[in-house]
């Protein structure tokens, strides 16, 4: 309510020095307003003779001559129209030599290696696991098939060395006594035999 | 009637061109290389900008200097004004920008015009002033309110400023500058004693 008051107060004074300046609708408030209160009247009358002796008051001090003040700026701001600097070609030297600059730098700098970006991983999805019955089972190859055997037993089997049936050096018969040679069978000297090549490819 | 600013480039053109104010006519004119316009500008503020500064500035010669000074300043910011206040208020600003810069470098050079003593309680009451009195006394009246309501006051009692021109020269809203304008009227008629008013 104060608040309203103090709003129609403003637009009092301001209906007061500038009635022009008030919307329609401000201006139909502050008249009815008038047209009730006679103490609102008696406001206005008071602002505007306040108002009228402010303007009444000479300006301060002495005025200058203005036709040599007029001429004392056109002296002083010369007669070329100033341009903005968008205008201006003075700008664009130092922005050319900026941009050939930075071009010709642009070309020389070393850039290093195009690096591809890796793709995002995407999560495979796990594979099932596998069938109880056959963990700890070990797929073989035997004889042109397939066959599952124990871990243990797949184990032995592996250790089971194929050329365990060739000689061993140590084992090989002194050269000074050489008369075992004739007892040697067809066998055995088949395997001497692939144990020497297999030497000398080694 | 055709915008003068039809054929500038985008860039050049004034954010609001109203032909009735004859004031942006002669701006684009000016900016479109018409010497003369600016000093159809000077003809058409130099009187209201040396009032302005004037107020500030106490010595006539020194109000004038400033006056030129901001004229100057003007002239070279004419071509990149963008139109968005009056050309008066943008005027206005920078002579008030010009005397207030002034005043900071002259602070101690700046003479009292009224005695110190002029409204004192063993003064007078206003009834009994004479009209030199008078207007002193209504001076001094005006030196006391805040420098805001100070400022919306002058402007709007001795430039005749509209309130959207006052509003634009003490950075406020238009509401504002008529807030600020009615508390320096009562705030005066309360200083100067409406019961004592002759």
């Amino acid at each position: 309510m104060r608040r309203d008051a103090a709003g129609s107060d403003e637009l009092d004074t301001a209906y007061v020095d500038g009635v022009a300046e008030l919307s329609l609708d401000e201006r139909r408030g502050v008249e009815a307003r008038l047209a009730r209160e006679p103490d609102a009247r008696a406001e206005h009358a008071a602002v505007r003779t306040l108002l009228g002796r402010l303007r009444a008051l000479p300006p301060e001090g002495r005025e200058p001559d203005w036709t040599a003040m007029e001429r004392s700026i056109r002296d002083a701001v010369g007669d070329a129209v100033p341009r903005p600097w968008w205008r201006r070609w003075t700008w664009l030297a130092p922005i050319a030599t900026l941009a050939t600059a930075a071009a010709i730098l642009f070309v020389v700098w070393p850039r290093p290696a195009l690096r591809v970006t890796p793709h995002p991983t995407v999560a495979q999805p796990t594979a099932p696991a596998a069938p109880e019955d056959s963990v700890g089972a070990v797929a073989l190859w035997l004889d042109g098939a397939q066959v599952d055997v124990e871990p243990d037993a797949a184990a032995a089997l592996i250790a089971l060395d194929p050329a365990d049936d060739e000689p061993d050096e140590v084992a090989l018969l002194p050269a000074s006594d050489l008369a075992w040679v004739d007892n040697l069978d067809d066998d055995a000297i088949a395997r001497a035999e692939r144990w020497l090549a297999r030497k000398k490819k080694g | 009637m055709v915008s003068l600013a039809a054929g500038l480039p985008l860039l050049d053109r004034p954010a609001r061109v109203t032909i009735a104010d004859p004031d942006l006519e002669l701006a684009e004119r000016f900016r479109a290389g018409e010497r003369a316009a600016f000093d159809a500008i000077v003809r058409r503020h130099q009187k209201g900008m040396w009032r302005l500064v004037r107020r500030y500035v106490k010595r006539d010669a020194d109000a004038a200097d400033v006056t030129q000074l901001a004229f100057v300043r003007a002239f070279r910011g004419l071509a990149t004004f963008r139109g968005t206040a009056s050309v008066r208020s943008w005027l206005y600003r920078i002579a008030i920008n010009c005397a207030l810069s002034w005043l900071r470098d002259h602070r101690r050079e700046q003479p009292s015009e009224l005695a110190e003593d002029a409204l004192t309680d063993d003064n007078p009451a206003p009834a009994q002033l004479s009209a030199g009195d008078d207007r002193a006394w209504l001076r001094k009246a005006i030196e006391q309110l805040p420098p805001k309501q100070k400022l919306v006051l002058e402007l709007r009692v001795f430039d005749d400023l509209s309130f959207k021109e006052v509003a634009e020269l003490a950075e406020c809203s238009e509401n504002t500058a008529k807030v600020n304008f009615h508390y320096a009227v009562k705030r005066l008629r309360d200083i100067l004693g409406a019961d004592h008013a002759p």
